[in-house]
């Protein structure tokens, strides 16, 4: 026991001093992440193994589940999600795409999401440089597509975007908690 | 004992003058990593002398992308920017933004332990640090126009070189000098205050801002001007 209470002191202490950023910013407790599509582009170009232009990626931070209901909890079902956390979601074209029919031009935009239990609306907003979904302006939107919602077997703790490639359109894969959605893209 | 305990604990943190509060965080914060132990990177995690080997083996469970050692952030030119933007309908744009990631130092001594002088490094992990110009600015006299760069460093004993760089969306640093669009010395301080993460940060000063660029007690300063 009192070795124990000796071990917790030191992991408290050394605790403190890891995360200790005196005048400093701390380390976001839900951490920024970056996608690319074609996947691991900066990798790939960086070894000259890239066989694809760049056409896409989205910078997002990562909220963990921690044991909370997730989707009809922490999100609200019918409600506007910044599809992250601290930032809004950034999603940026290098070439002109389309989404639900709609043209995008290249460019940065901002991707939200309005998440029902069958299915999911994103949304393309060309207002950049946001935090949350606070000031979120409709008429500022490019495209909206609706999504159906796949169930997952096993859980996902932190928040994961991904794309991948299916026929002529890329996907990107959206999953947290037990749903996984998928936002096409056509070149 | 359990008195003892508690004293020591008290003077430690009124050492580091920041009392009660910061061991109620801890509590809070301990709590959180046991709750989480599957999932939380490696950032949030206790660390005790002997776990470092463990944190760098361990690879967060998900099935997609794994959470990354070093998390990746992102500042703001004016600082804060987006929050600010939240207050104020018609804001201008901001004028910069740097991305890029995080290491920890986790034990290990930045110099001959992480990091060699003069030898050029990345500004981060992972991918290469990017910085945005939304206009143009001016760094040592040199015009450089609006758009996207890579930044990376050469560490010196008394001096960095930061170096912007054309070759954007790559990873790590694969050098490439004619890609190469300013080079410039900047001073570097080596008692600053320590700090565990590598930091990137932007300060106002009256002709611009600064790019401040910090990790265990080294701050290097990149002077902005716009």
């Amino acid at each position: 026991m009192k070795k124990n209470s000796f071990l917790l002191l030191g992991a408290f202490l050394l605790t403190f001093v890891a995360i200790a950023q005196p005048g400093f910013p701390e380390v976001d407790k839900s951490p920024m992440d970056m996608c690319y599509y074609p996947a691991q582009y900066p990798n790939l170009k960086t070894q000259d193994k890239k066989t694809e232009p760049l056409t896409a990626r989205v910078i997002y931070s990562r909220p963990k589940k921690e044991g909370r209901q997730i989707f009809g909890g922490l999100v609200e079902y019918g409600k506007l999600w910044r599809l992250g956390a601290n930032e809004a979601t950034e999603i940026e074209f290098y070439k002109p795409v389309i989404i639900g029919n709609k043209k995008i031009v290249k460019g940065r935009f901002t991707l939200y999401a309005i998440v029902n239990e069958k299915s999911w609306t994103f949304i393309v907003n060309k207002e950049t440089d946001v935090w949350g979904s606070f000031k979120y302006n409709a008429s500022k939107d490019v495209a909206r597509v609706d999504v159906p919602v796949e169930q997952l077997k096993d859980s996902v703790e932190s928040l994961v975007m991904n794309f991948e490639k299916a026929d002529n359109v890329i996907r990107l894969v959206v999953a947290w908690e037990n749903v996984k959605v998928a936002l096409p893209i056509s070149l | 004992m359990l008195k003892w305990l508690y004293q020591f604990l008290y003077k430690i943190l009124k050492h580091v003058s920041r009392q009660l509060s910061i061991l109620a965080l801890l509590v809070i914060f301990a709590l959180g990593c046991k709750q989480n132990k599957k999932e939380a990177p490696a950032s949030e995690k206790v660390i005790t002398p002997d776990s470092i080997k463990n944190q760098a083996q361990e690879v967060t469970v998900n099935p997609y992308a794994s959470v990354d050692i070093s998390p990746m952030d992102m500042s703001y030119f004016p600082v804060d920017y987006p929050k600010i933007k939240m207050a104020h309908a018609n804001i201008s744009p901001p004028v910069m933004r740097v991305i890029y990631s995080r290491p920890h130092l986790q034990r290990r001594a930045l110099f001959n332990g992480i990091l060699k002088y003069d030898e050029p490094w990345r500004l981060g992990a992972n991918e290469a640090s990017e910085i945005d110009f939304y206009k143009p600015v001016s760094i040592q006299g040199k015009k450089i126009s609006a758009g996207r760069y890579i930044i990376y460093g050469i560490p010196h004993v008394d001096k960095w070189t930061i170096i912007l760089n054309s070759n954007i969306d790559s990873w790590g640093l694969k050098q490439d000098s004619t890609k190469d669009v300013g080079s410039f010395e900047v001073p570097v301080l080596t008692n600053n205050v320590s700090l565990e993460y590598f930091t990137m940060v932007f300060e106002k000063t009256e002709s611009g801002a600064d790019l401040l660029i910090a990790w265990a007690d080294v701050l290097a300063r990149l002077q902005i001007k716009f």
